[in-house]
């Protein structure tokens, strides 16, 4: 089953009287657990597609569904509700929130989602276990080295159990080692929660954990071992 | 909501800077009301208390013809209609539920006299009968030197202020008869003097009036020195004088004139004016051995104390009754008064304070306007600081907007940290008002200044803090912390996700 489905999609940035294409029609088509990598130069589109499939960025024209739900005309309280429920993300930079210590931080979105104080720490407890900072739980993210960082990230975008976890370079700022061991945890996510993946990257070292790669460029699917 | 004030108790621990801006200014700005709306109520209680309940009341009848409003302070002296139909108005006031107390009086400009001075000295006349006035305006002065008149007894009451400003221009210390100088009521200039300083225990008055009147100078022996509690330098150029005499002086009606049925216009044409008729006819002298009649100008002033309502007035000072709105109490008295063809009219006092009620009124929306600035400064302030705020956390404001925060999340995460910051440092501000309000009385800050002791209400600066002005500072402070974060709360709530990721 498709848990995302995009057709025709388009997205131009406009430059003062310029108008920049971004994406120049896309399709494609992403399984349920699926662990997908989208790869390019930078300025090939990429980052763009995550942003319009993780109801982020909007489309100019074409379609997009999550879930078998098109989010091309959706209000922005929908959207957000979209991006609460279904997406979990994994930034560049971490973005974690730094006036709030690791299990908190983990525990951040369930409380948006108004789930109970206990039940939120409980599943946040899980997650952190299964990121390995346990013992880092009270400590600010300010206190913790970039993998760890990235690990909070992981856990923060898996701990409201959603269908897709996007992550824009989730290892760009990490060294070599850190980066694969970012990789492996989100492969080893992938199989315990059974959760689709979809990352980006530009580097060639990480693609061997990807089990489906999506070369894009020019704004356009270069190549997908799917469609082909 | 614990969500919320978590991370905004935390965001102003991280910029400590920026909150301790905003609390500053919270701090001061409710400090600053605090202590305006204590001056604000003081002046009002003041004025309430000092201006209403010991001067002239809650409302003034004036004659219909009066063409000022302000019979109280009116610089050039123009002279106030008189009022011919008391015995009538009594009747009414005394039928009105609403009215609790009144009190007729003349009031009027008149002449000082001295002999050795060419140049006049002015001083404002109130005409009353010294009894009902005590009953009015039980507390409102201290006698200082000499005693209170007895009733219908001819005599002035002069304030010490007046002796005062009238020593240094005529060089002469008024005392109450019978009554030397008393060396620690002498003002400064008059102390330098005290060894020769000439003293006198009458003063001669000539009544300034307009019209057919014939205004008379009356030798006034001077009963008492008085001086007000409050206002003092106000109050201070009223001489208290009996009415009859003040009606003599003013050439007015008299009591004694109405008794003899003989008005004083008539005596004026049959050119018999000041003369005793009785004295045409006999003497005592005359009388057979062993019987006694009483002199004519005892009877006539016995009928005068008696009747001495029956004679001219220019205004009956009201007290209302507690709760009485004074908007509706003009109205039914206004309406009984012309129904009655009384030919007065009921006005508020602080139209016939004339400068003085409208300073009051000045003084008070000055305060009004400064506590206004007040706000809009500290809005300012307020709404730059957290929109700077909000925009350098764009990243994680957008963070959060990414996984999943509503913006009403966001808005009140903003709404959180004023909140907290009003809280803190706004109810400081205030208990520190309140402590600031409580103490000043303590200090016994006194002025000479006429209009400084109108926004003290009194002598000394009395700030005075009732249960609703704090209850208005406090919504004051809640209407500047909602304004403040309205537009942060707005700029935060319009961050887009892509604002984070693209500011990275």
């Amino acid at each position: 089953m498709n848990i995302i489905e995009i057709k025709a999609l388009r997205k131009d940035y406009a430059l003062g009287n310029t108008i920049v294409p971004a994406l120049r029609g896309v399709d494609l088509a992403v399984r349920e657990g699926d662990f997908m990598s989208i790869i390019g130069p930078s300025g090939s589109g990429k980052t763009t597609l995550l942003n319009v499939i993780g109801c982020i960025d909007f489309a100019t024209a074409g379609s997009v569904a999550v879930g078998g739900r098109d989010i091309t005309s959706l209000s922005d309280r929908q959207i957000t509700d979209i991006r609460l429920n279904k997406i979990g993300f994994i930034f560049q930079t971490f973005n974690l929130i730094p006036v709030l210590n690791i299990i908190e931080n983990i525990e951040f979105p369930l409380l948006l989602m108004k789930k109970s104080a206990a039940e939120a720490r409980k599943r946040a407890d899980k997650l952190i276990e299964e990121v390995g900072l346990k013992e880092y739980a009270v400590h600010r993210p300010a206190e913790l080295s970039g993998g760890q960082r990235q690990r909070v990230a992981i856990a923060r975008a898996l701990v409201t159990n959603p269908d897709i976890v996007l992550a824009d370079e989730p290892t760009a700022n990490l060294d070599s080692v850190t980066g694969a061991s970012i990789l492996e945890l989100m492969r080893q996510m992938n199989e315990i929660e059974k959760t689709t993946f979809i990352f980006s990257t530009h580097d060639a070292a990480v693609l061997k954990y990807a089990r489906r790669i999506v070369k894009i460029k020019d704004g356009l699917i270069e190549q997908d071992p799917v469609a082909a | 909501m614990k969500l919320v004030l978590t991370i905004a108790g935390r965001n102003i621990l991280r910029h400590k800077g920026k909150s301790a801006v905003i609390g500053v200014i919270l701090f001061t700005g409710a400090f600053l009301m605090t202590v305006g709306n204590g001056v604000i109520s003081g002046m009002a209680a003041g004025i309430e208390k000092n201006i209403i309940g010991g001067f002239m009341g809650d409302l003034v009848l004036i004659s219909d013809a009066q063409k000022s409003d302000n019979i109280l302070l009116d610089m050039m002296g123009t002279a106030i209609e008189p009022v011919t139909s008391y015995k009538k108005i009594k009747e009414i006031l005394a039928a009105q539920s609403y009215v609790r107390n009144f009190l007729p009086v003349g009031k009027n400009l008149a002449m000082v006299l001295d002999e050795n001075s060419a140049t006049p000295g002015f001083a404002y006349l109130i005409g009353v009968d010294f009894a009902e006035y005590r009953k009015m305006f039980p507390d409102n002065f201290a006698v200082i030197e000499g005693s209170y008149p007895a009733r219908g007894e001819r005599a002035v009451l002069f304030p010490d202020f007046a002796r005062g400003e009238f020593y240094n221009f005529y060089n002469i210390w008024f005392v109450p008869e019978g009554g030397g100088v008393v060396k620690e009521n002498l003002s400064k200039e008059a102390l330098a003097a005290a060894d020769t300083l000439p003293v006198s225990s009458s003063v001669v008055m000539l009544g300034m009036s307009s019209g057919i009147n014939s205004t008379s100078d009356i030798r006034f022996p001077i009963r008492g020195i008085v001086r007000y509690r409050a206002l003092n330098k106000i109050f201070g150029h009223f001489c208290l004088v009996d009415i009859e005499s003040y009606r003599e002086c003013l050439g007015y009606f008299t009591a004694a004139d109405m008794a003899a049925q003989v008005p004083k216009e008539e005596k004026k044409l049959l050119g018999l004016e000041g003369a005793d008729l009785d004295a045409m006819f006999g003497g005592e002298e005359m009388l057979v051995s062993g019987y006694k009649a009483a002199p004519r100008k005892i009877i006539a002033e016995k009928i005068a104390v008696k009747n001495s309502e029956d004679g001219v007035y220019n205004a009956v000072f009201i007290k209302l009754a507690d709760g009485a709105a004074y908007k509706d109490a003009v109205a039914r008295l206004n309406k009984a008064l012309a129904e009655a063809g009384t030919g007065v009219h009921a006005i508020t006092w602080n139209k016939a304070s004339g400068p003085m009620g409208s300073m009051a009124l000045i003084i008070k929306s000055a305060l009004f306007l400064f506590v206004t600035l007040l706000f809009c400064v500290a809005v300012i302030i307020i709404v730059n600081t957290l929109t700077m705020s909000a925009l350098e956390r764009a990243s994680e404001i957008g963070m959060m907007r990414a996984i999943g925060a509503h913006k009403t999340f966001i808005a009140g995460m903003f709404l959180g940290e004023t909140a907290i910051l009003s809280s803190l440092f706004g109810v400081g501000g205030i208990l520190a008002g309140i402590a600031a309000v409580r103490v000043i009385p303590l200090l016994h800050i006194t002025t000479a200044n006429d209009m400084l002791q109108l926004l003290y209400g009194g002598n000394y600066f009395n700030p005075l803090l009732s249960l609703p002005g704090v209850a208005l500072t406090v919504l004051q402070l809640l209407v500047v912390t909602i304004i403040a974060a309205l537009y942060p709360m707005r700029v935060a709530g319009n961050i887009t996700p892509l604002d984070a990721i693209s500011r990275d």
